[in-house]
């Protein structure tokens, strides 16, 4: 973010506690500091206000960083952010686009309970007009963002509250990580693991487990949801002939249930089961603890998803 | 901070204004009108779809703000748009064009009745969601600010006008707006075209101090004034020294115009929630009257002027009406275009409508 | 001309409306933005307001009667027209006007009309969208592609419904397996990628060993023949046989359909040779003998399989394919050389490829036919060890045959079917001794070679072995 800052000065930063308080989570820790008051601007609890403030500034040719604290609060901003944000550019007829960045914590964090665990990935994606970027970690958080902030178009960048505290290898120097391009995080040959953000943690480790079971798992790191790299997770599903997504939202009309759609459909003479699943449970986030870990995407659930959909269960 | 009342006297401004500003004036509200007038024979004739709201009546606010300030100040608006757009110089054919859905249209078609843009005007877009845009212009006014100030490193120069119907003073996000634009000193002026009805619903029966709205802007610490929006020449007189103030000090203020739309609020209302007498006694406030007649007893205008004005508009309105008769429909490859600046997948970029190519 | 008024659309779901009252009669003076009537709409009672000066020259629809949106049902005479020639003109075309004012016909007819103009537009729509569809693999319209599929489901399914995973079935497509052989190891007996495999690799079946092996059927049909046997027969006499009807095996399908396919398709014509075989068993039992402390023997099949490769070379267009647009003219001589499965294996025969047959000497040609034949009786051939012969080979020497004509397996240009080196009386050097023939017959196909092509490959064929020892350099 500074980055960009410097950079071009039609950048800001806006949103609840990022200047004073150096941010909720301290991601823009030192900025006010830098680029003082008229760029690190603090709002009231008021998402729906400043998102759209946001919003008109885009407009009018600025380059708007809006941070929600939490996505789950962004609710009460959704006119703003999925009304006006994705349509603009299509309502004037290609005159007025919107070139922002919403940004902030997406995700069950940890008992916070049912309207602070929300992760909005299958919600938002369902809009057509804007662009969504989940980092997996630290280096992509800084390259997707970057490309976000250059985007034309509105984008909505979703991290995770539990992955903030993880520390990795960043370059100093900026670098962009274009949208679209998924990473194979681990290469194999038995079957596809498809997910964004902080469950491919979880895949990694049950692609280890299965690894000694002697299924060898590709974990695939969609980074960004729209657009969508379903050419790289179809090439792999045509080697393993077997899909596994992991979503970390709902799955009702998901991210997930979108992917095992165009997978059906692009690669169908190839699958050897229909894909799998794994989401969130269909229930809202509970308190208590053991009910809360039984709901998310595990390492647990993914390994059996996947002995499932290659037979081995 | 509550703030002076301001109305001055119609006499007053008549006589401090030249006579071809205000014959310009006059012309524009009779343009207004007479494509409304039109909208309406079109939207019942089928020619337009969806929903279709028209600002007859209201004519003196658009043209008497846009009056008030600067081309290069952002305006932005709800729904009732058409008015406003033409105020602000969009020529009628893309504004009926884009009723008609057609590729001439200002925005190719896709936005419809409720969304005229116009970027060479700085005019922002009519709304369809209530009050939505008034964060929108709380947003245009940061930005203007921003760019004069933080970029240029200069002072503030520019002004924005956020018009809402009253149906918005209930809406949450207004009230975001007005405290985040007294909050930040936004240069916006919130104008409320105070007409009575949210849809169906008189304002007393819809919103609390619905008698005294600009009670509402003192709570944000805000200038206010109401102003009788059925006089242009008053509408100017009031929003002037508003404009320049804010201009100046960077400060929101809020206006409560007072107006009437003589027309339901949309092509479907039956208007049954009003008397008849009310409206009658309204319609003979109406703001072309009353400018023409004056001028005419002034002598400033002659009865033929003005027969030869109302026959100048409409033929530039039925010319308008042919010319969006002929345009085409748009494309179909139009559909994936302008979703995203980028072209990616299905999606094949953007491109500008005719109005923006002239 | 008159100005037509005609019943607007005074909300946006209205279809028509019905005139509940004329504020205004014929011959009264109206100007813009008056309320000349009432209309009752599907959602309420409005104003109708004219939007033109003028004085009311005719009244089309009565009050109380509904008609559509758009039609007409006043006329309006403009300033300085006659009402009357208004009205007569409207009536000019009167008729139509009296029809409208009567209200619904019109109305009816023209929706009539709307809906079938509709429903065209609809198919073009789905036509439109069908194309759309295939274009684009990512547009998400399920729906739309189960419809229209379902038909040809239909008629599928209705002859029995298999389970199994689209990737199983390409797969067994590929490679000739026959489904209903394979018991599904997925959920509910579903096959799945794995099961095929397992078939596959079991080399149960697949089309190319099947088809080589049906061509060769003339070779070593050991089962039949086994059935047939004198031990058989002399045990016990001949019981009575039972009738029945055997089922069909997958290979055995494969078999029927390939050499149908073959018989029919391809012009076959033979042409036979007789061999003098002495030098050839002569140098065989020599080699033998000085090969057996390293447990190679050689086999007469083996030094025919190094004959007929070499011969290629002088003779490109036995080893070639047709392609129904050219003739194929292969790299590599890959000969195919047919194997007869146990009975406990369900029966059958298969063709093991050879490859590079022409850059292997007798011992490789050995070993790998050794090996082959034996994988094939045990444990199965792959896929790999089944496909790509050039040219086939067909011994039913073994069996004491004389001769026999065999049938080309596709897409080989030509298959040599042999008998066994039987001891005849034969003349040499003017006198009649013992001797060692065989016989051979060179099954071709005529669109590639003709017949004095394939007397002259035999006559190579003949040259290698009956000068036996050119084989071993």
């Amino acid at each position: 973010m500074s980055d960009a800052m410097r950079e071009d000065k039609r950048v800001f930063l806006m949103g609840e506690e990022v200047a004073e308080y150096n941010g909720a989570y301290k991601v823009s820790r030192g900025m006010l500091d830098e680029f003082g008051p008229r760029r690190i601007i603090d709002t009231p609890i008021s998402e729906g206000g400043f998102a759209g403030l946001g919003i008109g500034a885009a407009m009018h040719g600025l380059r708007p960083i809006i941070e929600f604290m939490s996505w789950s609060f962004s609710l009460v901003a959704a006119d703003q952010i999925l009304n006006n944000a994705p349509k603009m550019l299509y309502m004037s007829g290609g005159q007025f686009g919107c070139p922002i960045v919403f940004r902030g914590n997406n995700g069950a964090g940890g008992q916070l309970g049912s309207t602070h665990s929300w992760c909005v990935e299958s919600l938002y994606s369902n809009v057509p007009g804007a662009k969504i970027a989940i980092p997996f970690d630290p280096y992509d958080a800084k390259g997707l963002l970057r490309t976000a902030i250059l985007d034309p178009n509105p984008v909505f960048v979703l991290e995770s509250e539990r992955l903030l505290s993880i520390k990795g290898e960043v370059p100093e120097e900026s670098y962009e990580i274009p949208f679209a391009e998924a990473l194979i995080r681990r290469s194999g040959s038995d079957c596809t693991i498809v997910s964004f953000g902080r469950p491919l943690y979880f895949c990694l480790e049950a692609a280890e487990q299965l690894a000694k079971e002697g299924i060898d798992c590709e974990v695939i790191d969609g980074r960004t949801i729209r657009p969508l790299d379903i050419d790289t997770i179809v090439k792999s599903v045509r080697k393993t002939n077997y899909c596994v997504v992991v979503d970390q939202s709902w799955p009702f009309a998901s991210v997930s249930s979108e992917i095992a759609a165009q997978v059906h459909m692009r690669c169908f003479d190839d699958l050897d089961n229909h894909v799998f699943r794994v989401n969130n449970d269909d229930v809202p986030a509970p308190y208590a603890y053991n009910l809360e870990q039984e709901m998310l995407p595990n390492a647990r659930k993914i390994v059996e998803a996947v002995r499932a959909v290659t037979y081995n269960a | 901070m509550p703030s002076a009342t301001t109305s001055p006297s119609k006499k007053n401004a008549a006589t401090a204004l030249p006579v071809d500003t205000r014959r310009r004036w006059l012309r524009d509200m009779l343009l207004i009108r007479e494509f409304e007038v039109r909208t309406m024979q079109a939207y019942q004739n089928r020619k337009i779809g969806g929903f279709c709201h028209v600002y007859i009546g209201q004519e003196a606010v658009a043209v008497g703000c846009t009056a008030a300030v600067e081309h290069k100040d952002p305006i932005i608006t709800a729904y009732r748009d058409h008015g406003h757009a033409l105020a602000r110089g969009m020529e009628p054919k893309y504004c009926m064009a884009e009723m008609y859905g057609r590729i001439g249209g200002c925005a190719k078609g896709k936005g419809g009745s409720m969304h005229m843009f116009d970027k060479r005007n700085n005019m922002f877009g009519g709304h369809g969601i209530v009050g939505a845009q008034t964060a929108l212009g709380a947003g245009l006014a940061f930005a203007t600010k921003y760019q004069d100030e933080v970029i240029d490193e200069k002072q503030n120069t520019r002004v924005t006008l956020c018009f809402l119907g009253d149906g918005a003073l209930n809406q949450g996000i207004f009230h975001e707006s007005m405290n985040l634009a007294g909050l930040l000193d936004l240069p916006v002026i919130y104008i409320v075209e105070n007409n009575g009805y949210s849809m169906g619903t008189s304002i007393s029966r819809g919103t609390t101090m619905g008698h005294e709205i600009t009670a509402k802007a003192a709570g944000y610490g805000m200038d206010s004034a109401v102003i009788d929006g059925m006089d242009v020449l008053n509408v100017y007189e009031g929003m002037k020294p508003l404009v320049d103030r804010c201009r100046e000090t960077s400060r929101p203020c809020f206006v409560d115009m007072r107006t009437y739309r003589f027309k339901g609020h949309s092509m479907s209302d039956p208007r049954k929630y009003r008397t008849k007498d009310e409206e009658k006694k309204y319609e003979s406030d109406d703001p072309i009257d009353k400018l023409a007649n004056a001028m005419i007893s002034d002598n400033e205008l002659s009865q033929e002027d003005y027969d030869a004005m109302v026959k100048e508009v409409r033929k530039e309105v039925r010319d308008a009406m042919k010319w969006s008769e002929n345009s085409p429909e748009p494309d179909v490859s139009e559909l994936y275009k302008d979703v995203y600046v980028d072209e990616w997948g299905p999606f094949t970029g953007t491109s500008l409508p005719e109005m923006l190519k002239d | 001309m008159p100005i037509e008024i005609t019943m607007p659309r005074l909300s946006d779901t209205m279809e028509s409306g019905t005139i509940l009252k004329w504020n205004v009669s014929e011959g009264d003076n109206v100007s813009s933005g008056d309320a000349v009537a009432d209309i009752e709409t599907d959602k309420a009672t409005m104003e109708m307001q004219v939007y033109d000066d003028g004085t009311l020259a005719k009244i089309l629809v009565n009050e109380g009667e509904s008609v559509g949106v758009g039609t007409v049902i006043a006329l309006l005479a403009e300033e300085g027209e006659d009402p009357k020639d208004a009205a007569s003109a409207a009536t000019g075309n009167g008729k139509k006007k009296d029809e409208t004012a009567e209200g619904k016909d019109e109305s009816d007819e023209s929706a009539e009309k709307d809906d079938a103009e509709e429903k065209d537009e609809k198919q073009d729509a789905d036509e439109a969208e069908g194309k759309k569809e295939s274009e684009s693999e990512q547009s998400g319209e399920t729906i739309k592609t189960e419809r229209r599929t379902e038909p040809k489901g239909a008629e599928q399914t209705s002859s029995g419904r298999m389970r199994i995973s689209p990737v199983a079935q390409r797969l067994a497509a590929d490679n000739k397996v026959d489904l209903k052989s394979i018991q599904g190891s997925g959920p509910s007996g579903r096959i799945i990628k794995r099961d095929v495999l397992k078939a596959i690799e079991s080399g149960q079946e697949t089309a190319a060993a099947v088809a080589p092996s049906a061509r060769r059927d003339g070779e070593k049909p050991a089962s039949p023949i086994t059935r047939v046997s004198p031990v058989a027969v002399s045990d016990e006499g001949p019981g009575p046989l039972e009738a029945r009807t055997i089922e069909l095996s997958n290979m055995r399908q494969t078999i029927a359909k390939r050499l149908v396919e073959s018989k029919t398709t391809i012009p076959h014509y033979q042409v036979t040779v007789t061999f003098d075989m002495d030098p050839l068993l002569e140098l065989r039992k020599t080699l033998n003998e000085q090969l057996a402390p390293q447990r190679v023997k050689l086999s007469v099949n083996d030094f025919l399989v190094r004959a007929c490769a070499l011969s290629m070379h002088r003779h490109h267009e036995f080893n070639a394919s047709w392609t129904g647009d050219g003739i194929k003219v292969h790299g590599e001589v890959n000969v195919g050389i047919a194997i007869s499965m146990p009975a406990e294996r369900g029966g059958g025969l298969v063709v093991a490829t050879i490859r590079n047959a022409d850059q292997k000497g007798l011992r490789t040609i050995s070993a790998d036919s050794k090996k082959l034949a034996e994988k094939a009786r045990t444990r199965g051939l792959s896929i790999e060890e089944m496909i790509d012969s050039t040219f086939t080979l067909s011994n039913l020497g073994m069996f004491g045959v004389d001769n026999f004509t065999a049938i080309i397996n596709p897409p080989n240009s030509a298959i040599l079917a042999v008998g066994a080196a039987l001891e005849k009386p034969v003349v040499r050097d003017g006198q009649l001794v013992v001797g060692h023939e065989m016989s051979g017959t060179l099954s071709c196909d005529h669109r590639i070679i003709d017949g004095a092509m394939a007397a002259e490959y035999l006559q190579t064929l003949r040259q290698f072995i009956e000068n036996p020892g050119t084989l071993l350099v």
